[in-house]
């Protein structure tokens, strides 16, 4: 009987336990995590945060799911050390586990800002469903807020502060937000979106560093130049630390995640690694690439499930992914790699409309609507076809999306 | 994307407010590919949800600029 062990109970680590135990029905599958809890939607933690979502639609897994499957949950329990030599585990409470093969599924940690007082009282990271709890009590208290982190992390808490009438003050760096992948005009409407909300965004601006009363808890944050906002809610979302420290020196090759294959192999044998901690090989993009959007996530776990089960490459990770706004009155949608690739086309439709399309080799590798996401499936489309349309990029831009009117594909 | 409220010919999108603890929410990001298509043409009014084949069933309400809940005509 092969045993599995899962390290993460997120949604790469839950689906990868779902889909070994339907490919491989006789083997012992174990579940770990740090947190309390079992799997809940990370996506909807904003909703309950903003005070609109009760906890339990939130929730996914109760314990008995993985009864129901005999799967071993470990809540609460923290791993702290990985021997490949003897294929074990160790854990906080001087438990050894042992495996035949491995899923490391441990996501990141919100990063702290380096500056004074980053951990005073009132300042706080978005990444667990207990975060969220503590989020939603604060902003209901609060008055004045700032948010810091101009990307999508970051507008969650533009939009708790619009959704529990907190006035925020939102400092970013440069000129707009998410400028990695909106130019002014497309960042100018979520910047409009946010006005709306009451918050209001403040540019070349960020955190020099955070005030305090004597009771430790923020009062206000004073930006590089010297301009002072005052808040008693503060919300951080700088970029996520990737949990590997517990790993230690195990040869196992990491550059700002954890890299793996297309079937999400590590380089230690029967070591596997899938969600957000990765550093994938994305076969569409033909380079190495990182994504944290629940799809990804899912369908990692998901291959990485399949082909432990098989002790074999059964089945690579191919995957377009996608990640939405839906605080605005306007939609708004990431896929695949906006940041990324050689060349690019853009246009803005009107007051909430605008689109991006990035190329790379001439391939679509990813995008960004607001407004109308209605060309969304086809541009998905042709990432996966890996077709050459950058020479037409009128067609792309039309404000309605016609494949047809594309010259047909040429032998590549 | 000012629709509240629009009809296939089995399913309904009707905009709430809130939402009990009782019931089944998915946020937009879950829905695969075909659903989501589905879901935004029945917003701006056009092709049915049912008519197009969707994994929704009904009584969840999805999180999208608005909430929707999947109601029978």
């Amino acid at each position: 009987m092969t045993e599995y062990v899962i390290i993460g109970d997120g949604i790469s680590g839950s689906s990868a336990a779902e889909t070994l135990r339907e490919e491989d029905p006789e083997s012992s599958i174990t579940v770990i995590t740090d947190e309390g809890e079992p799997l809940y939607n990370r996506i909807l933690i904003k909703e309950h945060a903003k005070g609109k979502l009760p906890e339990a639609p939130i929730s996914i897994h109760d314990e008995g799911w993985y009864e129901e499957r005999d799967i071993d949950l470990s809540l609460n329990t923290h791993v702290t050390g990985l021997d490949t030599d003897a294929k074990t585990i160790h854990t906080h409470e001087g438990a050894d586990i042992s495996y035949d093969k491995l899923l490391i599924a441990t996501g990141g940690t919100p990063t702290q800002l380096p500056v004074d007082n980053s951990d005073a009282d009132g300042i706080h990271h978005f990444w667990t469903f207990q975060d969220a709890r503590k989020i939603r009590e604060s902003a209901d208290a609060a008055d004045e807020g700032v948010i810091v982190g101009a990307g999508l992390l970051g507008i969650d808490f533009a939009a708790v502060c619009g959704a529990q009438g907190v006035e925020g003050k939102y400092l970013m760096r440069g000129d707009r937000w998410w400028r990695y992948a909106l130019s002014n005009e497309g960042a100018e409407i979520m910047h409009e979106g946010m006005r709306e909300k009451g918050v209001e965004p403040v540019f070349d601006s960020g955190v020099d560093h955070f005030e305090t009363d004597d009771d430790g808890r923020v009062v206000a944050a004073v930006d590089p130049n010297g301009d002072r906002y005052e808040c008693d809610f503060a919300g951080v979302a700088i970029g996520l630390t990737f949990n590997t420290e517990f790993l230690g020196d195990i040869g196992l090759e990491q550059e700002n995640g954890i890299l793996v294959d297309e079937y999400m192999q590590t380089n230690l044998e029967d070591v596997y690694a899938a969600g957000d901690i990765t550093r994938f090989h994305d076969v569409l993009l033909g380079e190495r690439a990182q994504n944290g959007s629940w799809g990804s996530a899912k369908e990692q776990g998901r291959v990485a499930g399949v082909n432990m089960a098989a002790d074999d490459e059964a089945e690579g990770f191919q995957w377009v992914s996608s990640y939405s706004i839906t605080h605005f009155d306007f939609p708004f949608l990431s896929f695949g790699h906006p940041t990324l690739g050689d060349d690019y086309a853009e246009r803005k439709y009107s007051d909430t409309e605008w689109r991006r399309v990035a190329f790379k080799d001439g391939k679509i590798v990813g995008g960004v609507l607001i407004g109308d996401l209605s060309p969304q499936s086809k541009f998905k489309q042709l990432m996966r076809e890996q077709r050459v349309v950058a020479d037409q990029k009128e067609v792309l831009l039309e404000q309605t999306v016609d494949l047809d009117n594309l010259a047909p594909p040429q032998e590549q | 994307m000012a629709t509240s409220s629009t009809t296939s010919r089995s399913l309904t999108l009707r905009r709430v407010e809130s939402v009990d603890a009782a019931t089944t929410v998915q946020h937009v990001d879950q829905l695969d590919e075909e659903t989501l298509e589905a879901f935004y043409r029945a917003l701006e009014g056009g092709r049915s949800l049912a008519a197009t084949g969707t994994d929704l069933e009904l009584g969840t309400v999805v999180v999208a600029t608005d909430y929707y809940r999947v109601e029978p005509r």
